[in-house]
């Protein structure tokens, strides 16, 4: 009887938003005992929302949760843990100076394997362990230092944890992936994979990847979300990956806002990175930026691009291959000597790194570059308020106020901040910006965008990690696909008329 | 000034506040105390401390300590009570550059061992405390010739406070402007605030950190000048050994951030003589020698709850 046993999950109509974006709309969604769901879509469809009101990190606005047959209405992830569902984050949270057990012990509460007198129970704990690792048929001994595993060992002891949720006594536990294999290496896959179909057994599973080959590989089911809502959810039997794509992306033309520039034939690359390599990052890259063009690095979140713009900026070591700054090999590369070669660094993390939030704007801009607000060997404190102000005028700062601490502006206002910083550069060369309209409203990124299109006019090469890859085809001379390290395509887009998004993603995973 | 909301002004103000307002009402209960007599001891008292203080109060600013500034005063100290006899002026250029390179390996070693500043500088202090112990043989040494040369220092007097507090000062405003118009400055501060950002903004943090360090060394080698100049020796238990805690409490009630980034040493200039006076507003509102370390722990607390700038935990969106 088939009414007997509820579904794990079941989803109707949830909905969670944020200040205008909709992140999750209208989701329903339900889960049989032992299936393994796939869930993929691109950066920003909603998958990394869903998943927090599943693991009790958001309440959704709207729509109801039943877990087991049971209406869930989680307030913590404690919530969610108890009621059976265990989650495996991307980034992983174990304690690597503990044991294995000791890990399970804390995951499954503080007071675990601890008798009454707060002593540790040290047979207990081990043998507990020993049976969740049984449970999911990982062979290791329980009292070995998760600092001592490998990496997918660690994933395994995640997994482990997750596996620890508590439902009740006829009920099935859901196990939710968040990415596990991002990181991973290709035989680390493959055990990684056996594992998962392992979990089957006694439990459901969510397993959230851009890859979409693991996904049809491992899946019985795929649901594929874009803009908050589920655009596809269907068996893995006969879906191809173009099927995913489809559904994953927007296929509206783009609209190209500047004219490309095609590379003419004597033109001298500014930077240039020939067979750069870091393990683990990226793997003999080579490519070049030419003045007055805009390079796009496109790839998911683990193929090495960050990196890759981090080694040219001298912010991360590389272990072999060659950079060029205006033809000349640099050597002991270093941010100082990037930034006195005329190299410019927008990164990711705007608040931690790309801005000092406590200095004020005429600071922040005087930080780099001092031109023009030396009175001798003295910073002049009028003087730097000139310069910053003309800069806050021409990106048009809101508040305009450039004595404020910096930390008590919106996010796009830093960025326009830490953009002008760089572009007071007296000879900027290459402009390398990482994310720059992370969390941008769309006015906002416009002005950006205009900043990057003028610089790139003004003679600098820019390389460029966009948020999507509308904003590349919308921006870039030339896109390089990047996938695990490597390059997978490069697209001249001076020459190339209409370039499909879906033909980028197909060769980004 | 629009731009300094309310609470940022009144941070600005405090110690000066703080310290004005003791003066007043110890003027009031007792007025005896603030003779020239009074002013003179005050400003003797505070003169080694503010100098310990500005140097730490420049170490804090970049988000570190110096647990062994108020050590290399007490070996510079003595050292300049070994040297100056037998050869002079010499003797305290060189002490001041000896300490001065001191200061810097501290700083070094911190850049780029990546030793927290607690730990090395804890490791420092024994090591200096231990060298003024063997070099000095325990003894007081005395200034048996060109005494003169050190104790004009503390016998010439301007508005009846001795020239070594005046040193201070001086010393102080140089370090305010070094902090307000020169690229250094602007760097120590933007470390001390965000260290991260600041080295992918190109600034060199170990360069900054090195000379953060080497600039406490050489203040606090003239405090230990001031202590010289004050008691005409110096010995390893004797005056001025007992700089640390005073000169960090100094930086704290001047309104130095403990976790960096903040600083205005004008401001340690009061920091010291609130310090500084506390004792002697203690005598003089009556309370008992017992009672004289609880009041003064509980006061120093107050103060710096009065003076400590709070802008890094408010955000305003």
């Amino acid at each position: 009887m088939t009414s007997a046993i509820p579904p794990v999950l079941k989803l109707t109509n949830i909905s969670r938003t944020f200040g205008k974006t909709k992140a999750v709309s209208n989701v329903s969604l339900t889960i049989q005992r032992g299936e393994v769901i796939g869930l993929t879509g691109e950066n920003g469809a909603g998958k990394s929302t869903l998943l927090k009101i599943l693991a009790g990190i958001e309440r959704p606005d709207e729509g109801q949760m039943e877990i087991n047959g049971k209406l869930a209405n989680f307030r913590s992830p404690n919530d969610a843990f108890r009621a059976g569902v265990g989650v495996v984050h991307q980034e992983q949270s174990l304690f690597t100076n503990l044991s294995i057990a000791e890990n399970i012990a804390y995951q499954k509460g503080s007071r675990t394997g601890l008798n009454r007198f707060g002593i540790k129970n040290w047979s207990q704990i081990n043998a507990d362990a020993a049976a969740v690792l049984d449970k999911i048929g990982f062979r290791i001994d329980p009292r070995a230092r998760v600092g001592d595993l490998s990496f997918v060992d660690r994933q395994m002891v995640e997994i482990a944890r997750a596996v620890c949720v508590e439902p009740g006594e006829n009920d099935t536990p859901l196990i939710i992936l968040d990415e596990p294999t991002a990181v991973l290496e290709q035989a680390e896959v493959a055990v990684l994979e056996r594992e998962i179909l392992k979990l089957r057994k006694f439990a459901s599973v969510i397993f959230v990847s851009h890859r979409l080959d693991e996904v049809l590989r491992i899946c019985d089911r795929v649901v594929v979300m874009r803009h908050g809502q589920v655009t596809t959810d269907r068996s893995t039997d006969g879906v191809t990956k173009q099927d995913l794509f489809k559904a994953m992306v927007d296929d509206a033309p783009v609209e190209v806002s500047r004219n490309r520039r095609a590379l003419s034939a004597n033109a001298k690359p500014a930077i240039e990175v020939r067979g750069l390599t870091l393990e683990g990052k990226f793997r003999n890259f080579s490519f070049a930026a030419y003045p007055g063009r805009i390079t796009a690095l496109v790839g998911t979140n683990g193929s090495g691009r960050g990196s890759l713009v981090r080694a040219m900026f001298g912010a991360e070591k590389h272990d072999s291959g060659t950079i060029l700054v205006d033809g000349r090999e640099v050597s002991n590369w270093s941010i100082r000597k990037a930034v006195a070669a005329g190299l410019a660094f927008v990164p990711a993390e705007r608040k931690v790194e790309g801005m000092i939030g406590g200095f004020a704007g005429t600071r922040n801009i005087a930080l780099v570059h001092q031109r023009g607000a030396m009175a001798g060997p003295v910073l002049h404190p009028r003087k730097m308020a000139a310069i910053a102000q003309t800069w806050f005028d021409r990106l048009d700062v809101n508040p305009n106020n450039i004595h404020q601490p910096l930390d008590q502006f919106s996010g796009g206002n830093q960025q326009k901040v830490v953009l002008s910083k760089w572009l007071n550069s007296p000879n900027l060369k290459v402009l390398m910006l990482d994310h720059p309209l992370r969390g941008l409203d769309v006015g906002v990124s416009q002005s950006v965008n205009a900043q990057i299109r003028q610089a790139c006019q003004n003679g600098t090469a820019v390389v460029l990690i966009p948020d999507t890859i509308e904003e590349a085809l919308d921006l870039a001379d030339e896109i390089l696909v990047m996938r695990d390290g490597e390059i997978s395509a490069r697209h001249d887009l001076s020459d190339v008329g209409g370039l499909a998004i879906k033909e980028i993603v197909s060769e980004m995973v | 000034m629009k731009h300094l909301r309310s609470f940022v002004a009144w941070h600005t103000v405090a110690p000066p506040l703080v310290f004005l307002a003791m003066v007043f009402v110890v003027g009031v209960i007792n007025p005896n105390y603030l003779g020239p007599f009074g002013i003179s001891i005050v400003g003797a008292t505070a003169a080694p401390i503010l100098l310990v203080a500005v140097g730490q109060a420049m170490v804090l600013n970049i988000g570190s300590i110096d647990l062994s500034n108020a050590a290399i005063s007490m070996l510079g100290a003595i050292l300049m009570a070994i040297l100056v006899p037998q050869i002079g002026l010499p003797g305290i250029l060189g002490v001041l550059a000896l300490m001065t390179v001191i200061g810097a390996i501290n700083g070094a070693v911190l850049a780029y061992t990546q030793v927290p500043s607690f730990a090395l500088t804890l490791g420092t202090l024994g090591i200096l405390q231990t060298a003024a112990l063997v070099i000095s043989d325990s003894q007081t040494i005395y200034l048996s010739e060109n005494r003169e040369l050190v104790t004009v220092f503390f016998n010439t007097n301007i508005a009846f406070i001795p020239l070594t507090f005046w040193i201070g000062v001086v010393v102080a405003v140089a370090y305010w402007a070094l902090l307000r118009f020169t690229i250094l400055g602007q760097n120590m501060t933007a470390v001390g605030k965000n260290e991260r950002g600041a080295i992918l903004s190109a600034v060199p943090h170990r360069g900054v950190k090195t000379i953060s360090f080497a600039i406490s060394g050489f203040t606090g080698a003239i405090a230990g000048l001031c202590i010289v100049a004050q008691a005409g020796s110096a010995s390893a238990s004797g005056i001025g050994s007992n700089l640390l805690l005073p000169g960090i409490a100094a930086a704290l009630v001047g309104g130095t951030s403990i976790s960096g980034g903040l600083t205005n040493p004008l401001n340690v200039i009061f920091g010291a003589l609130t310090v500084a006076f506390v004792p002697i507003a203690i005598q003089a509102l009556g309370f008992s020698a017992q009672a004289q370390s609880l009041v003064y722990g509980i006061f120093i607390i107050l103060v710096v709850a009065l003076t400590t700038t709070r802008t890094r935990g408010l955000v305003i969106k």
